[in-house]
């Protein structure tokens, strides 16, 4: 590390500050009473967590996000891994189709093919159940594009020498490549999981029984069946949203040492 | 312990020349093989066709008498070291060493005990810990050297495994090869662009250019009656002498010639010898230990002779080179192709001059 610059230390805090105020305002708020709030006084609850978790159901909703986001990241992570490597390391006949056609649904706006996955999963019987929130959020063409890309950083002779020592492709794959993308698949995996934890069309077209809920659809729902008209308890949302932000805050803090960038190379003078 | 056959392969990459032409050769099981040849003329390649790690675009490869052409690499039996180590950057020496170990399901505690064998065997056994990041080349090629050594296969494949050391260590890891082949009697296939190294350590010797064959044969025999010119100044240090057949003195034979005279065949003198000799003038002389090496040029050409060490010799101007006419070779000017004329050699000379 360079010795400490004062002035950039100064920057680096003040906007840090700023990107941090509307959440750290959030929070700040949450721990009040409404009543307070409204009169522009000071006290200090923690009556709004304890109704957004009983009264309002948010132990539930957050169980079914961690549920949700959780299998969609472990299966999209494998499926886009293996559909990487297979693109990275081999050629067969319509790869280079496949790869194209992965590459293109990055330009597919995902609303696009909103209707079309309504209409497959409610033939599959699937709609208002956890496979119908998790199945249509697997396959990720960006992970899979971003991955691919890694690996192909990853020199072939260290495939070739594991193959030489009596590897199969799927040892290889386990032992070799996915050690060495650690950075790459942890970096994706957390992509992923934000991604899915923020998702709100899907599970509000997905499902309607309140079981299901995810944290997202509990929030906005929360402005709906909140009393009085145009009162808003502000105090009770931010509650809710401090829950909703607070596991992809600890997911970050758990994962980022592994998003260090850079394989540790000596394989190949 | 399994012979190879190579027939007629070819081998043209994506978009890119044919590498190999027709290569045909046989490795007798237990047989200690070097291949040689000037960079890109395709001896990665070929050693890739018999891993696995490539396809021939026709002809065959048969390891321990079956057809292998369509067996994976891992299929094979054979132990390959890379041009470039290629050992895996997330993995210690020993598991380095002991991965192949692993994958065969070797355990653990006799896999570790396999490793630091063949770490002491290799001086490895400060390093065993050790990421390759935190190694030297020469360390590394070692490491490279053990993952293959760790493994009893019956067949050895290495690229260049010796480039990377300086000159003690690879003179040590020479003997130390030389005597795994021995211990094992494993079929080892070797590339090197060192000729001292094919010459010692090969049972015999193939020359490749340009992805031809150009002769497979024991060192003597590739030494000394090199198939053609390319061969005859591939191997030997210093390099071979080449003039026109008909600038030596007394020359009365055949048109078209080129003579080829290793620098150990000729002798300098610093009187006019009662042999044909070739008048010289000394251009250059370096000093190689007990010998000098003396560049001269004569009025066939540049000549390099090497000579005892003596200080008269610097001297003399002019000085006189003369040659032994039976170890002389001789090369059609233009095919390229050695012409034996031992059995009239001498008739052709008027030795009286
Ligand atoms: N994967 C590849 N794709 C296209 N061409 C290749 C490939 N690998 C090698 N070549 C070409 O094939 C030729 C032979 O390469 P090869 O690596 O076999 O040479 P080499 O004899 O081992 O050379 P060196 O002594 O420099 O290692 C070279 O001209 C090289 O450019
Ligand atoms: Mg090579």
């Amino acid at each position: 590390m360079k010795p400490e610059n004062p002035i950039l230390t100064t920057l680096s805090v003040a906007a840090g500050l700023l990107f941090l105020s509307p959440v750290l305002y959030s929070v700040w708020m949450s721990f009040q009473t409404a009543d307070a709030f409204y009169t522009g006084k000071l006290v200090f609850t923690l009556d709004n967590y304890g109704r957004a978790v009983g009264e309002f159901n948010f132990a539930r909703y957050l169980v079914n996000s961690l549920i949700v986001s959780g299998l969609v990241t472990v299966l999209g992570i494998t499926v886009a891994t293996l559909a990487a490597f297979a693109f990275a390391r081999f050629t067969f006949r319509g790869g280079d189709l496949m790869f194209g056609a992965t590459v293109a649904t990055l330009m597919i706006p995902s609303h696009i093919s909103l209707i079309p996955n309504y209409l497959t999963l409610a033939k599959a019987g699937l709609l208002d159940t956890y496979a119908g929130l998790i199945l249509p959020a697997i396959s990720n063409g960006f992970a899979a594009f971003f991955l691919r890309q890694y690996i192909r950083g990853i020199p072939k002779a260290l495939d070739e020498a594991a193959y030489m020592d009596g590897a199969t492709p799927l040892t290889v794959l386990w032992r070799i490549i996915v050690p060495l993308s650690r950075p790459a698949i942890a970096s994706m995996a957390l992509y992923i999981f934000i991604t899915e934890w923020n998702n709100y069309i899907w599970p509000l077209v997905a499902v309607g029984k309140q079981d299901l809920y995810t944290l997202q659809i509990g929030l906005a729902r929360l402005y709906k069946i909140n009393p009085g008209e145009g009162l808003v308890d502000w105090p009770l949302v931010m509650a809710a949203s401090t829950i909703t932000i607070l596991p992809v805050l600890i997911g970050f803090l758990l994962v980022e040492r592994h998003l260090v960038r850079g394989i540790t190379m000596g394989a190949v003078k | 312990m399994s012979g190879i056959v190579l027939r007629n392969i070819r081998k043209t990459y994506p978009g890119g020349p044919t590498v190999l032409h027709d290569v045909s050769m046989e490795f007798h099981p237990g047989e200690f093989i070097v291949i040689v040849g000037p960079s890109g003329c395709g001896k990665s390649t070929l050693l890739r066709l018999i891993a696995g790690l490539e396809r021939a675009d026709a002809g065959e490869i048969e390891i321990a008498g079956k057809r292998a052409n369509d067996l994976a690499p891992q299929d094979r039996d054979i132990a390959m070291i890379f041009q470039n180590y290629a050992l895996y950057p997330h993995m210690s020496v020993r598991e380095n060493i002991a991965f192949g170990l692993e994958l065969r399901g070797m355990p653990r505690a006799e896999r570790n005990r396999r490793a630091e064998e063949v770490a002491h065997m290799l001086q490895l056994d400060a390093y065993l810990e050790r990421k390759p990041a935190a190694l030297s080349g020469g360390q590394r090629q070692r490491v490279a050297m053990g993952r293959a050594m760790a493994r009893n296969t019956s067949t050895f494949l290495m690229d260049e495994p010796l480039s990377n050391l300086d000159n003690a260590l690879r003179v040590a890891m020479r003997t130390e090869i030389k005597e795994l082949h021995r211990q094992l009697g494993a079929t080892i296939v070797y590339v090197t662009h060192d000729q001292t190294e094919a010459l010692s350590l090969a049972d015999r010797v193939a020359v490749m250019k340009d992805g031809h064959l150009q002769q497979f044969d024991r060192p003597e025999a590739i030494y000394d009656r090199p198939q053609n010119r390319f061969v005859a100044s591939f191997l030997g240090v210093p390099p071979i002498n080449f003039i026109a057949a008909d600038r030596l003195p007394g020359w009365q034979g055949m048109q078209g010639l080129t003579a080829g005279l290793r620098p150990d065949i000729l002798t300098v003198h610093t009187e006019r010898p009662a042999r044909p000799a070739l008048e010289a003038r000394i251009v250059l002389s370096e000093m190689t230990g007990s010998d000098l090496l003396l560049h001269c040029d004569s009025p066939a050409g540049r000549l390099t002779v090497t000579t005892p060490r003596r200080e008269r010799m610097l001297a003399a101007d002019p000085l006189w080179i003369s040659y032994d006419l039976d170890r002389t070779l001789f090369f059609d000017n233009d095919s390229g192709e050695r012409v034996d004329l031992e059995r009239n050699v001498h008739s052709i000379f008027n030795t009286e001059e």
